[in-house]
């Protein structure tokens, strides 16, 4: 057992750090805050990472990639969050990517993932619906086959990115005579196509999502992923289970609410010295630790070959729960400065606080919800009968 | 990064778990709870015999010469069966403290003693006013000038297994300076010594834990362990170590916990199905398994540290909070998904129950802990905030 780096690791390790501390700007992580989404600075940082074949280093290098193990692709994205120039997941690279490896035909594979690997192109999801949420297979937009092609009808919501992203991962029902999760498949809209109109919606932390109406698009057949009515299993198949929640976003607020506290008084006192606050401190390095080894844990099963089928989803749900833990106390140490917005006179640690509060909302919500977490947890890591 | 067990590692720890399930059942914890010496002495020599009390004594002093990381494996086991036996108090807080501090002298007497099982030891740390810690020790340790011996007077409480030891280790005062730091010694005292007694504390988990009394208890010089003055660093190093042996212990048990409160789940039937269908108790033990192996990974990571002779003391803190915590609350929850029947004292829950009381305030609570990681945030300097 070895929890240490090894030398390449190590070596890897101090290169990301090198790169971000001089990559890292503050355009950069503006852009990369809750808001209407990536602007040019974070383009341009994309293209510098793909350039190094970091954007998507575990893809095999005959895409483009550096083949490199997911321990190393975990010390990548918990620094990347760390130092705030990534906050949110990339779709291409972290869920398209590998799908596409193991359920793609290869026309798409060479299509697609050197594309991917220098990061030029990012998808959004199209999964949710009105009316179908964390119950994924109550999901009706229409795909009817037309001669090779499919034609699309049908409204999604919630799905983020969709104004600013090159493609579509779109789940549409194909049988609707079939039983609801065998009658889907999934496909790759170019986001240009015409007929898809978008309405944005503004959600709790700032982020814009959309609502997106399809009407009459017209999808190749050639862009359907992996097998016809087959979409739902390709989508929760192992391979969505990759993903190690990066533990670097919370790790950096703790580090600043723990400088906060040793160099701010409240009330004439010292806020490090305070016994609660001390507690709540320790309590949250503790899990602030956890959610690491939590990370690197799953980052190594990937790479011994195996997968976190409820060890990925103990990393969702512990990181974003963690995030709304942090802000509690955060709030406890601000007060009612933690109220403030960031451009507020009074406003401390520019508003990150009620700013975090909010995007731990969002993110216990978004990808899954803390609930549908835990039903997969019982499911695949306790063996809990459904009936 | 390689957080597997290694080969030996795994036929350690299957060797134990069959070991244990075979010579260790619930029924023995029991017993072991009405006993008067509280241990099996005869599961204490098959231990022996399978070389685990000389598993982390090197090789010279008759044992095997395995590292903390090994021998946490073998306490998770352990603490599976509740294993009631004074393991962690003869081979952690004795023998491992003797290795580290002790003279070639004491390591050549003590050591192959503990490794072959011959020898108790136990470690007389907390007293009367004090939780657990190092701070205001009062059992003070006197020089007679004519011969050199020493007298230790002053009382201990929680001192485990003390009725059967052989020697204890006895952290006593022996400055003035008003620092711990300073005025602490540490003295290898023999238990058959006629001014020291010992009487039963009746704990929530029919443990045996004692008061301790040293009433003028003469010992030789050549049994003070570390230099005069010199035992803070040699016990403050020893308590680390035994802080992540008992969160092992605590891993194995909230392991157990979870697995029977599971195993139960899907078996009891209530509204025409297994309870454990339901999305309520569903959650309850997700919960519980994200806790439980955290404490794992918490627990090896700082076992893995330990081992490394790297800083550590904001790892070890962090495991034994979490550990505390994650036990307590697989055991609130294993009540009430056992409902009735978890509360028949004939049923093996309550065992654990019970002894996750006595496990949490064991080497510290999880305020101790919380207060000893927020020590270290508050020293910490600029740029070295993260922990890696």
């Amino acid at each position: 057992m070895d929890f240490g780096f090894t030398a390449e690791e190590e070596a890897f390790y101090r290169e990301v750090q090198d790169f971000l501390k001089n990559e890292v700007t503050e355009e950069l992580i503006k852009e990369t805050e809750p808001g209407p989404g990536p602007g040019p600075h974070s383009r341009a940082f994309d293209r510098k990472m793909g350039a190094r074949g970091w954007y998507c280093i575990t893809l095999p290098k005959e895409y483009g990639g550096l083949g490199a193990s997911y321990v190393k692709r975990f010390i990548m994205d918990d620094e990347l969050t760390y130092h705030r120039a990534s906050a949110v997941m990339k779709v291409a690279a972290r869920i398209v990517a590998p799908t596409l490896l193991h359920h793609g035909t290869e026309e798409q594979k060479q299509y697609y993932l050197p594309r991917i690997a220098r990061g030029e192109i990012e998808f959004a999801l199209g999964y949710t619906e009105p009316q179908a949420g964390s119950d994924l297979g109550a999901l009706r937009i229409r795909a009817t086959e037309d001669g090779g092609d499919y034609i699309i009808n049908g409204q999604k919501v919630f799905n983020t990115g969709t104004h600013h992203a090159d493609y579509i991962w779109l789940l549409a029902r194909t049988d609707p005579s079939a039983p609801r999760h065998r009658g889907i498949s999934l496909f790759i809209v170019d986001a240009k196509t015409p007929g898809i109109n978008l309405r944005p919606l503004w959600v709790i932390d700032g982020e814009r999502t959309n609502e997106v109406f399809y009407d009459d698009v017209r999808v190749p057949g050639k862009n359907m992923v992996g097998e016809k009515n087959r979409g739902f299993y390709v989508v929760v198949s192992a391979l969505a289970f990759e993903r190690a929640y990066a533990s670097g976003g919370v790790r950096r607020i703790f580090d600043e609410l723990v400088e906060y506290a040793r160099n701010n008084t409240r009330n004439g006192v010292l806020i490090a010295d305070d016994p609660v606050v001390r507690q709540e401190l320790g309590q949250m390095a503790v899990e602030v630790r956890l959610a690491q080894l939590i990370g690197y844990r799953i980052a190594w099963l990937c790479d011994q070959g195996i997968t976190p089928e409820w060890q990925a989803p103990v990393s969702k749900l512990f990181v974003t729960e963690l995030m709304q833990r942090i802000a509690r106390v955060g709030f406890h140490i601000l007060g009612p400065y933690a109220l403030l917005e960031e451009d507020s006179k009074w406003a401390q640690l520019r508003g990150k606080i009620s700013q975090l509060y909010r995007h731990g909302i969002r993110r216990t919500i978004s990808g899954g919800t803390s609930e549908i977490q835990r039903n997969t947890i019982a499911a695949r890591g306790l063996g809990l009968p459904r009936k | 990064m390689d957080l597997a067990l290694n080969e030996q590692q795994e036929m350690l720890k299957k060797s134990a778990r069959d070991f244990l399930k075979k010579e260790c059942p619930a029924s023995l914890v029991r017993q072991m709870q009405e006993d008067e010496k509280g241990y099996s002495l005869e599961l204490w020599h098959k231990m022996a015999d399978l070389g685990w009390m000389g598993l982390v004594i090197p090789q010279e002093y008759g044992g095997v010469g395995a590292d903390l990381i090994d021998l946490v494996i073998l306490l998770e086991e352990m603490g599976q069966v509740l294993a009631p036996v004074p393991f962690l108090q003869t081979v952690v807080s004795g023998g491992m403290t003797i290795l580290a501090g002790g003279s070639e002298e004491q390591k050549k007497y003590f050591l192959p003693k503990i490794a072959s099982g011959e020898l108790i030891m136990s470690l007389a740390l907390t007293e009367p006013g004090i939780s657990y810690g190092l701070v205001n020790i009062a059992t003070r340790a006197t020089k007679d000038e004519a011969g050199g011996e020493w007298t230790i007077d002053g009382t201990k409480l929680f001192v485990p297994y003390a009725h059967v030891a052989d020697y204890f280790l006895c952290v006593a005062r022996t400055g003035d300076s008003g620092e711990a730091q300073q005025d602490l010694s540490l003295f290898l005292v023999d238990g058959k010594n006629p001014g020291i007694s010992c009487s039963l504390l009746q704990t929530i988990a029919s443990d045996k834990q004692f008061e301790v009394t040293f009433d003028s208890v003469r010992v030789q010089p050549g049994n003070m362990l570390g230099g005069l003055n010199g035992g803070w660093g040699i016990i403050s190093q020893s308590l680390e170590r035994s802080v992540i042996s008992q969160c092992a212990m605590m891993v194995g048990s909230a392991q157990r916990v979870l697995e029977m409160t599971t195993d139960y789940a899907k078996e009891r039937i209530q509204f025409d199905r297994p309870i454990g269908s339901f999305q309520v108790i569903q959650h309850k033990l997700a919960d519980m398994l994200v806790e439980v192996n955290g404490a794992q990974y918490l627990t090896y990571e700082a076992a893995w540290r330990l081992s490394q002779g790297l800083t550590t003391t904001e790892e070890v803190s962090a495991a034994k909070a979490w550990a505390n915590q994650t036990f307590q609350h697989a055991c609130a929850e294993a009540q009430q998904i056992h409902g009735g029947y978890g509360i028949d004292m004939e049923y093996d829950l309550p065992l654990y129950t019970r002894q996750a009381e006595v496990a949490a305030q064991s080497f510290g609570d999880a305020y101790f802990h919380r207060e000893v990681i927020a020590r270290q945030l508050c020293a910490r300097s600029g740029d070295s905030l993260s922990w890696r």
